[in-house]
């Protein structure tokens, strides 16, 4: 097994160390990074962008330079998350909690790096796991059906609760609009377009690329500009150092290695578990306790930064598993690469491994190298993304508001959606000013439809008999893990301590 | 909004005085209803390089993917007929969608012209290993044995999937449940893990499981065996006149000229008869067909009217 391993592992970085292949992904890193850290066009837009640029490429060139494209794209989103609270894809929703605090605070630059370099290291982890255990760990997608996911969603949803910095009540409030606002689309079991009004683009959904770079981006640059332009300026001069301190460091190692080994985990489900991993890791965080003379959780702590995104980038690296063992893409970005692999004349599934081994292993090694690449790029590049915070906000918000309308058009090519961003940009407004957080709104909104789909369908399988869901052992541990984090979030001494710890300045 | 129009109609008669001889003399725009990276668009990538070289001018793939196809074929109707606007999409667009849903925003026969019919696609019907079942007929029988107890699953209420199966079990005379999935790929995990029993999908998604040993395949839905899988008998040689596969079709705006109609004809069939295209399609599970815009009319027409059928027998409804 583990000489397999090396064996293979050797095969993959003969593939990817030549120095045309290098090149391939340093251009797709860089690209990626460019495209990618303008506010607004989040990866998979990118990636849409890009994509036509390596159909002329050999396949294993294009898919080591759409590899560095999706890194580079990833970290740029990170980017702007930390930023300008503008997150690109649904996993980097929670970090732009913590991490736009600390740019607001000057803390930029180590958000950036933490965020680097946590990614970095789930990165190698995530990419070994694969390594070596694709095939066995398929096996765990299978014991999860419909009923597992509907109790893995209702945990999910429970622990969105713990999001919320505000009041209990808010952050309920905000779930349950999420939840209705996933209602609007076509409901999948009988065809019907529910709250459509006959407009053929909402028999899709509310896309939750709209709904975020409505809410958090135009939101609070509406609410920035409400504001005299003396008192505008949002983020203080005196930076006081671009790296990581030592502190930050003895925080930011075990954040990172608890994300990274929950990203692994849920990485592993198909259908909304790497996206569940970084949320995951975020609650996990927020319930260890706080040392002494640390930032509270929602106001810059580094932690809230660095585990997410680790969390994330291993459940990006292990939800390769159901891709290539299954042909299920676990999310819009990696559907993009599934296609561009057809392209390419490799079809994603099972086979790939066996029949096409040197690509299979490349694309292994050129995630690593990509993940590398990034590193090597970025770390220099921190200064530089600090110093565009010191562009004038008369400058910068309109260059937003453009970046993201280019970004929301080119992912359906469509005028409908950019209208859609502005609408919410001034829900989003009106949220600021009744003091709610909207990431659990977003949690709702993308675990709703899909709990509510797994619960219908768990229910079509057994006839009706809703038993399903506790007499499997799965779903029933599950569910029970729920019922205790509602006790944990609900018991009056812990609530009390809990609003102590989470008000509001 | 009417001076617009009036302009909008003043330069397409212009174009269309000129364009009939010099077309194309700019780049095509191909319309391609469904997102970047789906067999769709890879197919529409496919053909619209090899027809670039035949026509001379460059093909822009111009995805508008949302509404199951219904945004993407809008436009494509509401395009000047001045040839630059061509719209390549599938049957959901225009026989299974306009047969499910009353309110379409477009008339599938009217607003449109039909150029050339591009590829078929057809379906395998696929069982997890654990199956009694070795073949159709056993599967059939085993299904009339144990009615409304085995499940099928399918890529959501209205799909091809739901509606061939739907046709398999009036057909065949058996009783299957129906378990609908957003797309096909968390069916195959459950079908495999035998947590639904049957479903009917495309052969370049169901195939590769196949071949790996993870799932069986019993038959496949074209009207005579399919070279993508030729191992596999037809579902007709057990219920005679079967047949359901996903057609693909090159369309122009109501009112596109003769001329411009089979220029792009000709050079479909030209592109289609390349034999790397051919294999190109075949990887993607779909075979080439080619024809007159005639035979393509007609087998759009055909097609509608078996979905139709089957979605009223089946009391198949999208409302």
């Amino acid at each position: 097994m583990e000489f397999e391993l090396f064996n293979n592992l050797a095969l993959g970085f003969g593939v990817a160390f030549t120095f045309q292949n290098l090149l391939y992904a340093f251009i797709g890193c860089l690209l990626g990074t460019l495209i990618g850290v303008l506010p607004g066009v989040g990866p998979v837009a990118t990636i849409a962008m890009l994509l036509p640029a390596t159909y002329a490429l050999p396949p294993v060139a294009a898919l080591i330079m759409l590899g560095g494209i999706y890194y580079g794209a990833q970290y740029g989103g990170s980017t702007t998350a930390i930023l300008v609270n503008l997150p690109g894809e649904s996993s980097s929703v929670v970090t732009v909690i913590d991490g736009y605090q600390m740019a607001r605070k000057g803390r930029a630059g180590p958000a950036l790096a933490a965020a680097g370099m946590g990614s970095f290291f789930a990165g190698c982890v995530g990419t070994l796991i694969l390594a070596a255990f694709a095939a066995p760990l398929t096996e765990v997608a299978f014991k999860f059906g419909p009923a597992e996911y509907f109790s893995l969603m209702v945990l999910g949803l429970i622990g969105a609760v713990v999001l919320a910095s505000g009041s209990l009540l808010k952050a309920v409030a905000m779930i349950i609009l999420g939840l209705l606002l996933g209602l609007v689309g076509t409901d999948v079991n009988s065809g019907v377009a529910r709250y459509s009004f006959d407009i053929p683009e909402l028999t899709d959904g509310i896309g939750f690329i709209v709904i975020a770079m409505g809410v958090f981006g135009y939101g609070e640059i509406i609410a920035n500009l409400s504001h005299p332009e003396d008192k505008r300026e949002v983020f203080t001069s005196n930076i006081t150092h671009i790296y990581p301190s030592k502190e930050d460091f003895k925080r930011m190692v075990p954040a990172v290695l608890r994300g990274t080994a929950l990203g692994s985990m849920l990485g592993i489900l198909p259908g909304g578990g790497a996206l569940l991993s970084a949320f995951a890791a975020y609650s996990i965080e927020k319930k260890t306790k706080l040392k002494p003379g640390e930032v509270p959780f929602g106001q810059g702590n580094i932690r809230g930064v660095a585990a997410p995104e680790a969390a994330n980038n291993a459940g990006a690296q292990t939800s390769f598993i159901p891709l290539l063992t299954l042909g299920i893409p676990p999310n819009p970005v990696m559907a993009l690469m599934v296609g561009a692999m057809t392209i390419h004349n490799i079809q994603p599934g099972p086979q790939v491994m066996t029949s096409n081994p040197e690509l299979f292993w490349g694309l292994i090694a050129s995630m690593w190298i990509g993940n590398l690449m990034l590193i090597v790029l970025n770390l220099p590049l921190i200064g530089i993304w600090i110093k565009l915070l010191s562009v004038p906000y008369r400058w910068l918000f309109p260059a937003i508001v453009l970046f993201c309308a280019v970004g929301v058009y080119s992912t359906n090519n469509n005028t409908w959606d950019v209208w859609m961003v502005a609408m919410f940009g001034v829900i989003g407004y009106g949220f600021i000013k009744l003091g709610v957080e909207p990431a659990p709104l977003l949690l709702g909104l993308i675990l709703g439809p899909m709990m509510e789909e797994n619960l219908r369908r768990a229910l079509l399988l057994s006839r009706g008999d809703w038993s399903v869901l506790v007499t499997r052992p799965l779903s029933a541990g599950l569910l029970a893990a729920a019922l205790l984090l509602l006790i944990i979030v609900t018991l009056p001494s812990i609530k009390s301590k809990r609003e102590e710890a989470f008000v509001e300045d | 909004m009417k001076f617009k129009t009036l302009l909008g109609l003043l330069a397409v008669g212009l174009s269309l005085s000129v364009s009939a001889q010099t077309w194309p003399a700019k780049p095509v725009r191909l319309v391609v209803p469904f997102p970047a990276g789906g067999a769709t668009d890879i197919l529409s990538r496919a053909l619209s390089q090899e027809l670039a070289k035949k026509l001379g001018q460059s093909i822009v793939v111009d995805n508008k993917p949302g509404a199951g196809g219904t945004i993407g074929a809008l436009a494509g109707a509401q395009a000047a007929p001045d040839g630059y606007t061509l719209l390549l999409t599938t049957s959901s667009t225009h026989s299974i969608g306009p047969a499910i849903n009353p309110r379409m925003p477009y008339n599938a026969e009217a607003d449109f012209t039909p150029i050339v019919y591009v590829a078929s696609s057809p379906q395998v019907i696929l069982v997890p290993m654990t199956s009694p079942a070795k073949n159709l007929r056993e599967f059939i029988d085993y299904a009339r044995k144990n009615p409304g107890r085995l499940n099928y699953a399918s890529s959501g209420n209205g799909t091809i999937s739901n509606l061939s199966t739907e046709n398999f079990k009036a057909q065949s005379g058996t009783f299957l449940v129906h378990i609908p999935y957003r797309g096909t790929g968390l069916s195959i995990a459950d079908l495999i893990s035998g947590k639904v029993d049957v479903l009917f999908d495309s052969v370049v998604s169901g195939m590769p499981h196949v071949r790996d040993g993870k799932l069986r395949a019993l038959a496949v839905t074209s009207p005579k065996r399919s070279a993508l899988a030729p191992e596999l008998p037809a579902v007709s040689e057990l219920l005679p006149g079967f047949e359901s596969v996903t057609w693909f079709g090159v369309y122009g705006p109501r009112g596109l000229p003769p001329e411009i109609v089979a220029r792009v004809n000709q050079a479909v069939n030209a592109a289609l008869a390349e034999p790397d295209l051919k294999e190109r399609f075949a990887r993607l599970g779909a075979e080439t067909t080619g024809g007159t815009p005639q035979a393509f009319a007609a087998v759009v027409k055909a097609e509608s009217v078996k979905w139709k059928k089957v979605i009223t027998e089946r009391k198949i409804t999208a409302d």
